[in-house]
């Protein structure tokens, strides 16, 4: 939780202003583990059926092969018996239940696997050796471990460069799925030079499947921290992403955004290189995508940029983040208004110019809403944005932000059960006093706050079994509400 | 535990009803009597109910159509269904908890099999993936096989089964037809429980007989339950001959008899009678000046005084009534009429008191759509109820004056419309219109009378044609049914030849999504046979020319 705090400097508390996303990245984590169980098959029936040759769809008489068969055929050098092998091999690891990929493995038959790969004569056997061992490094760990250290990636790696087309496919997907666990095998994969061939495949003629999976196997080579991907990498890399992001193809655009938000996801310097590209416009105008998958990840690369310098957040401002946020705060997804929270708390926490962009661009309204009436994750969220408010705002800021109508929303929510959210609301009360005692309005407040229910609140929480709340909650009454 | 009873409007329900309601007195079961006439009623009624009820008995309605999905009954809801309107919904057929279907276990249903028209929908899902939820891509993902073979596949296969099963839902729903009574079937469960009385047995009678005279069920269907109930009446009714006269006044007997298929006859005059049967009228085509003059020789040929011909049948010569039905029968066959006598039964009770079965049908029917207005809507309802107790003749013959009315009304429509030309070929279909203005056509605006009428008309204007394609077509007839709200009401009969095992109308052509959609009409199938539906007056060109593209 070092990371949570992880701002710029500003002020006495600027330390717990701009956050980056560690809660969020750990929920993302929890969903995703179940999504592992529905991987994306949809996805993958138009580009078979482009794929499969006339020649394939006769050879679907299947041939039923014991494992102890396998092996010999494998292992064994008549041509037309390993072929029959692997197709039986890669048919039962393509099985919807419970494919053998441990027995497989177990077999010992992956590295000839690989070695099949390097078959230039017989483009059947490499294509179905390809696909065998996709489907081996989609499993656990352990099982992509299996085919890195049968020594597929340079074999694969030489593979994207295939005259057939259909070959380099199997290869570009085999790679993601190595890619995809994690950074170790992803820089082994980089190390082995796979970027610019696997680059040099993007064109316009090929066909739409077939860049979905270049999309998607990028998106993995950008993916992951500790450490992020190269940097010279991510320099090749990141054209071609802000290419990919005028397809019109909603799955080629959101496996780019994601692409650019796990790019985004990291130091200022990272963030740097992608707002250097000119990207933003783009991502700011995929925030307004209809498509849910389109404008999940554009909204996270956004929020993520804006965790950056003042600059950086400038930069996405001035690309139009805040005409957009209104409608995601208040869009019917809790996850939806969540984000655009996120992001507009880190925009609060900039300077005070910044704070009256978002003010003269409509943003109290709907933070209010959100505030009064949203999804419990995404009010803490809004918390989080008033609070930085009321420490980087100018006096006159401020008051804007009480005329809005925030105190009564605010104060409602100290009946919450999140002791953390508790004391960043009795802590931007206190800014409030602190602004009022400057106007002299100190009375005024008091009143308002009491109209509103708020010192019954206020005092009912210092019986709260939180001691940080209680002593928070115990100052602001005594400093403020004991003199009758 | 008080149990609702809702009961459709039409003579083989009442007669099931009656022989439930003396079960329940029987068992001390508390009911409430509900009287439903279209599906919006039984709704509104469920919907008033449905909080103090739990248990709910549907007579002749709610079988042809999911009831849960229209009902949308809590679960702890129980609905048991006797209801002869088939196909019968396979959701009810299939649904072995809150929905209990009396059926008869000889009547021949042809269900779909389970496996072929439901399957579980686990794999429904997969096309709509959470693709759109924002979340952060998969770090791995796996390259599935059967994304493309295997998908493709289960997708090919179940395409072939939604289109076959379409096919086999489109087979089993697109006519309409009736199975066993439901006074019969109600009956069977009254002997199986060993409660069974003579009561009972009438009405049971009544109700085959109630299908028989609306031509809901065909001649072999008929004649194989009349078989059926005459082994209950033998077993009832087993006295010797010569006891017979020693019968009391509040004793009942029932008989079976190959009585003359002469509408009410013994209440009225044998000439009346004739005119106004279906049968005879649209044999002779009594319609035109020959069609009276063979009428006239008929009649010569029998042998029969017209004076004693007209006046009121228990008032002619016992002489001639002796041997009355085999002289009829005989000069008949000369005219072509073989089918004059048929197999019914007859109730004696009291002195004098004899009916026929279909004197009861007549009469109940005729209380139920009595359109003279004498109290709140179930009054009509509660009068044809009452009428076929014992106790209620007076009430029995206020129906019996009302059938005649109806009957000679039915007459003279289908003559004036046979010889103004009002039945035009569609095409596919043959079509007639009553206009508003029309005598009696207010009679007309009650489903029972108009489909009596319909089925009239297309017997007559098949005798009346040359054209022998006629035969084969299917009639559709409007009349007016409430000119304030400017709606007709439309029926669709099935076609007059006897070739297929069932009376059955294709009633797709009339559902909902098929000609009343393509056209936007503003139909209204408030009916529990489908083959009636309601509709704004000026729909109905637009309806008839999208029936018309539909049929052909």
């Amino acid at each position: 939780s070092e990371r949570m705090r992880k701002f710029k400097n500003k002020g006495k508390d600027a330390a717990a202003l701009r956050r980056q996303r560690v809660e969020v990245s750990v929920e993302l984590r929890k969903a995703k583990k179940d999504e592992q169980i529905l991987k994306r098959r949809s996805v993958l029936i138009s580009l078979m059926e482009e794929n499969l040759s006339p020649e394939e769809h006769k050879k679907n008489e299947i041939i039923q092969m014991s494992l102890e068969e396998i092996v010999g055929a494998v292992n064994g050098s008549d041509t037309e018996l390993q072929l029959q092998a692997v197709q039986a091999t890669r048919r039962m690891l393509s099985r919807q239940k419970d494919p053998p990929i441990n027995q497989i493995i177990e077999l010992g038959i992956v590295p000839r696997l690989v070695e099949f790969l390097s078959r230039a004569d017989n483009a059947a056997l490499q294509f179905e050796a390809a696909w065998a061992l996709t489907n081996i490094a989609s499993g656990t760990s352990d099982h992509t471990k299996a085919v890195v250290e049968g020594g597929a990636i340079p074999a694969l790696v030489s593979l994207l460069s295939s005259p057939h087309m259909h070959i380099s496919e199997q290869s570009v997907w085999a790679l993601g799925n190595i890619a995809g666990d994690g950074p170790l095998y992803r820089d082994a994969i980089i190390n082995c030079h796979a970027v610019p061939p696997l680059l040099a495949l993007v064109s316009p003629v090929i066909p739409v499947g077939f860049l979905r999976n270049i999309t998607w196997t990028l998106s993995n080579l950008c993916r992951n921290k500790n450490p992020c991907p190269p940097l010279h990498v991510v320099k090749k890399i990141l054209p071609v992403l802000i290419y990919l992001l005028e397809y019109e193809d909603k799955e080629i655009i959101s496996d780019s955004c994601w692409a650019l938000s796990y790019l985004t996801d990291g130091s200022n310097d990272r963030i740097q290189i992608v707002v250097d590209t000119g990207v933003l416009p783009r991502l700011v105008q995929l925030m307004t995508s209809p498509e849910l998958t389109v404008m999940t990840p554009a909204l996270r690369a956004i929020g993520n940029v804006v965790t950056g310098t003042d600059e950086q957040t400038q930069a996405a401002i001035d690309a139009g983040v805040l005409a957009v946020l209104p409608c995601l705060l208040r869009h019917v997804k809790p996850t939806v208004q969540k984000e655009a929270a996120w992001a507009l708390s880190n925009i609060a926490a900039g300077p005070c110019r910044q704070i009256q962009q978002l003010i003269t661009c409509g943003l109290l309204p709907p933070l209010v809403e959100l505030l009064d009436k949203g999804d419990f994750r995404a009010q803490k969220e809004a918390v989080w944005a008033v609070a930085n408010f009321t420490t980087g705002g100018t006096i006159e800021q401020v008051v804007e932000l009480v005329q809005s109508g925030i105190l009564k929303p605010l104060l409602n929510l100290l009946s919450s059960k999140d002791s953390k959210t508790i004391l960043i609301i009795l802590d931007t009360i206190s800014n409030l006093f602190l602004a009022a005692e400057k106007l002299g309005q100190t009375n005024k407040l008091c009143l308002l706050v009491e109209e509103l229910d708020g010192l019954e609140k206020i005092e009912a929480l210092q019986t709260h079994e939180n001691n940080m709340v209680y002593r928070a909650a115990l100052n602001i009454i005594e400093k403020y509400f004991s003199g009758e | 535990q008080r149990v609702l009873l809702l009961v459709a409007s039409d003579v083989d329900a009442l007669c099931a009803c009656k022989i439930l309601q003396a079960l329940f007195q029987c068992d001390h079961v508390q009911y409430t009597l509900v009287p439903v006439s279209g599906w919006q009623e039984l709704e509104t009624a469920f919907l008033e109910h449905k909080d103090q009820f739990k248990y709910f008995v549907l007579i002749n309605c709610g079988a042809n159509v999911d009831l849960l999905e229209i009902l949308q009954p809590e679960e702890d809801t129980f609905f048991f269904v006797c209801d002869s309107h088939r196909p019968i919904n396979v959701v009810n057929i299939y649904n072995d908890t809150q929905i209990k279907l009396l059926v008869k276990q000889d009547d021949d249903l042809d269900v779909p099999a389970y496996d072929d028209i439901f399957r579980d929908e686990e794999e429904e899902e997969e096309e709509s993936e959470n693709e759109s939820d924002g979340s952060e891509p998969s770090e791995k993902r796996r390259r599935y096989e059967e994304d493309v073979i295997e998908r493709t596949m289960r997708r090919r296969q179940r395409r072939e089964w939604e289109a076959r099963r379409r096919e086999i839902l489109f087979d089993y729903e697109q006519y309409e037809y009736h199975g066993t009574s439901s006074a019969m079937v109600m009956f069977d469960l009254a002997w199986i429980m060993s409660k069974d009385l003579n009561d009972m047995l009438w009405w049971a009678i009544v109700g085959l007989t109630d299908q028989w005279i609306q031509d809901k069920i065909t001649q072999m269907k008929y004649v194989t339950d009349i078989g059926i109930l005459q082994r209950h009446v033998s077993r009832h009714n087993h006295r010797n001959e010569d006891e017979e006269n020693s019968l009391s006044i509040d004793c009942m007997r029932i008989a079976f008899e190959y009585d003359l298929r002469l509408a009410l006859y013994q209440h009225w005059s044998l000439y009346e009678s004739l005119c106004n049967t279906s049968y005879t009228s649209a044999s002779l085509k009594l319609w035109s000046v020959q069609g009276q003059k063979r009428l006239q020789e008929f009649l010569a040929d029998m042998g029969l005084p017209l004076k004693q011909v007209k006046q009121k049948f228990h008032s002619m010569d016992m002489s001639l009534k002796e041997n009355l039905r085999e002289m009829i029968e005989e000069s008949a066959n000369k005219f072509g009429m073989k089918d004059l006598r048929i197999q019914t039964f007859s109730i004696h009770f009291g002195f004098k008191n004899r009916f026929s079965a279909s004197d009861i049908v007549y009469a109940t029917a005729s209380l139920m759509e009595n359109i003279e207005k004498e109290g709140p809507e179930t009054t009509n309802f509660i009068k044809a109820l009452d009428s076929l107790s014992r106790g209620n003749l007076d009430k029995l013959h206020q129906g019996l004056d009302l059938a005649k009315k109806q009957l000679c009304a039915i007459q003279q429509t289908v003559a004036s419309c046979i010889c103004t030309n009002l039945v035009i070929s569609q095409g596919p279909f043959l079509y007639c219109s009553l206009m508003e203005g029309t005598p009696d056509v207010k009679l007309f605006s009650k489903p029972v009378s108009l489909c009596l009428l319909s089925k009239y008309l297309l017997k007559s204007f098949v005798c009346s044609t040359k054209n022998k394609r006629c035969k084969l077509l299917p009639l559709v007839m409007a009349a007016p049914m409430d000119v304030e709200q400017g709606t007709v009401i439309m029926v669709g009969i099935p076609p007059e030849t006897e070739s297929s095992d069932k009376k059955k109308f294709l009633q797709s052509a009339f559902s909902e999504e098929k000609a009343a959609d393509s056209t936007n009409s503003r139909t209204l199938h408030n009916h529990f046979d489908m083959s009636i539906i309601e509709l704004k007056t000026e729909d109905r060109s637009k309806f008839l020319d999208a029936l018309i593209s539909l049929l052909s």
